[in-house]
């Protein structure tokens, strides 16, 4: 059991560094960002693809995944995801689609559509309490905290944060102060997005590399952000990681009902906690 | 100082402003009076650079703003108060003024002392959340926020909407102390407050102007106005 929980923890760890910037991009913008899930992806064949050039270097080989995706981003960003801005959500749902399909397509014309699998880069166990984790989950769970806590240190004391703050709250209210939020709204999408390309940099090593594993997460990661609240950065934080133990809960009894068990829990939630969108 | 002529806007196809023409001097305080859906806030947004007019003419200090967006007007010196008393509530009032403060380079000292200027009780409320204001706070907070950077037009919209007699005491005091040293113009359904603080009024029915005072003691007869909303 105390296996299961550490399981939880990794995964919850892993579905608010990717959920973040959904939430943030559904947030500011009120836009659903299916592309998001693509960008975990592209982060995740990188790092397969940079580790034999950093010679297994993964801290290297992280940091030039993380930077290789910033390009991509800005250009959906730029092309796509700007010109749905106060358009209706349908528009935002089919565009950002047509995107994921067209990069999971881009993806097997590359690397193929084989899996592919990662060895832990740690590859060291830790014992303490009685119980014996891998050391590389118990660093995803600490790189989570530290994303945490960082980022809501940028919200609150940047002015690029509180303007953010203020967007998700009234975007019209601060343009009316001479503020152009579109600069801003692409700034959380880069953070946004380079820290779905570090979700799928970090869960590489733990599930195997393949094309449609960023559109199983963002289905997931959608449910962290309606239960966590949009934009809500705590809200997120908490929601990933009980639907992180959710899901490792449920697996460990019964496997295939893990990813529904996340619904069921939203569709609870949002019967006593309806969203506005 | 602003110049509106024969605007048209239409929500898609259903028109919202008939051939509207408004003007404001330097100074002055012009009120907008009209029953809800008259078309006073699309006036109003359509000033801002929130909506393109299907037509007519929006000049500011002789520059047409028509087309530009709303963060352009606002730099020009138009700013725009919207009705709802809108804070960003998850900010504190400090951080609201700093985010006003901001776009026009001002310093913080200067910006809290402008908002302190017009209600210096707000400073027992900087460190709070904006969220947590009464609506007469909020609506002062509003206010005093959009004169940092000395602004030269303010479009209010509904100051005083849902606010109890005293707290309208308030507005109206921080209102009066500002007439003269700002252009404005308020939307406004309070005709007894109109009556007080307007320089000129233009009465609005179904999108179009249809009577525009200026004399005094019309504008003082309540009853010559509401023969018009």
């Amino acid at each position: 059991m105390i296996n299961t929980i550490a399981y939880g923890l990794t995964i919850g760890a892993i579905l608010f560094i990717i959920s973040i910037g959904l939430s943030l991009t559904f947030g500011t913008m009120r836009i659903v960002n299916f592309a998001h899930g693509l960008v975990y992806t592209i982060g995740a064949y990188m790092i397969v693809s940079v580790l034999p050039i950093v010679r297994n270097n993964f801290i290297l080989g992280a940091l030039i995944a993380v930077l290789a995706v910033i390009p991509i981003s800005y250009v959906i960003e730029r092309f796509v995801i700007r010109k749905l801005y106060g358009v209706s959500i349908d528009y935002a749902i089919i565009a950002t689609y047509a995107v994921a399909l067209i990069g999971i397509d881009a993806i097997k014309w590359i690397w193929g559509a084989s899996p592919i699998p990662l060895s832990d880069p740690v590859g060291i166990d830790v014992s303490f309490f009685g119980i014996t984790l891998p050391l590389y989950r118990l660093i995803i769970i600490l790189l989570a905290l530290v994303i945490f806590f960082a980022l809501s240190l940028f919200f609150k004391k940047t002015m690029v944060g509180k303007i953010v703050v203020a967007a998700l709250d009234d975007k019209d209210a601060v343009r009316s102060l001479g503020i152009s939020v579109d600069k801003y709204f692409t700034y959380v999408f880069v953070i946004g997005s380079s820290l779905a390309a570090l979700g799928g940099v970090l869960y590489a090593p733990i599930t195997s590399v393949h094309p449609y594993m960023g559109m199983m997460v963002l289905l997931v990661s959608f449910a962290v952000v309606i239960i966590g609240g949009l934009g809500n950065i705590k809200g997120t934080f908490i929601s990933a990681f009980v639907l992180g133990m959710v899901m490792a809960i449920t697996g460990r009894f019964w496997g295939p009902a893990a990813e529904t068990m996340v619904f069921v829990v939203m569709a609870i939630v949002l019967i006593f906690k309806p969203i506005e969108v | 100082m602003l110049s509106v002529t024969s605007l048209d806007v239409a929500y898609g196809n259903a028109m919202a402003l008939h051939g509207v023409s408004i003007e404001v001097e330097q100074g002055q305080m012009v009120f907008v009076a009209g029953r809800n859906g008259a078309g006073k806030t699309t006036l109003f947004k359509s000033i801002a650079g929130f909506l393109e007019p299907r037509s007519g003419a929006i000049f500011f200090e002789g520059k047409s703003i028509v087309g530009l967006p709303p963060e352009k007007v606002a730099l020009l010196g138009i700013r725009y108060i919207f009705q709802d008393k809108r804070v960003f509530s998850n900010l504190t009032v400090r951080e609201n003024i700093e985010l006003a403060a901001y776009p026009v380079n001002v310093n913080m000292k200067e910006a809290v002392g402008k908002v302190l200027q017009i209600y210096p009780k707000m400073e027992n409320f900087l460190s709070l959340r904006a969220g947590s204001l009464s609506g007469g706070q909020r609506q002062i907070l509003l206010i005093g926020r959009a004169l940092i950077g000395n602004p030269k037009l303010l479009l209010i919209d509904e100051p005083t909407e849902g606010l109890a007699a005293g707290t309208i005491n308030d507005i109206l005091n921080v209102l009066s102390a500002m007439k003269g040293k700002v252009s404005m113009v308020i939307v406004e359904q309070n005709l007894s407050v109109v009556g007080m603080l307007a320089d000129k009024v233009y009465m609005v029915k179904e999108g179009k102007i249809m009577k525009e005072m200026v004399e005094k003691a019309e504008i003082n007869d309540k009853m010559a106005m509401e023969r018009y909303l």
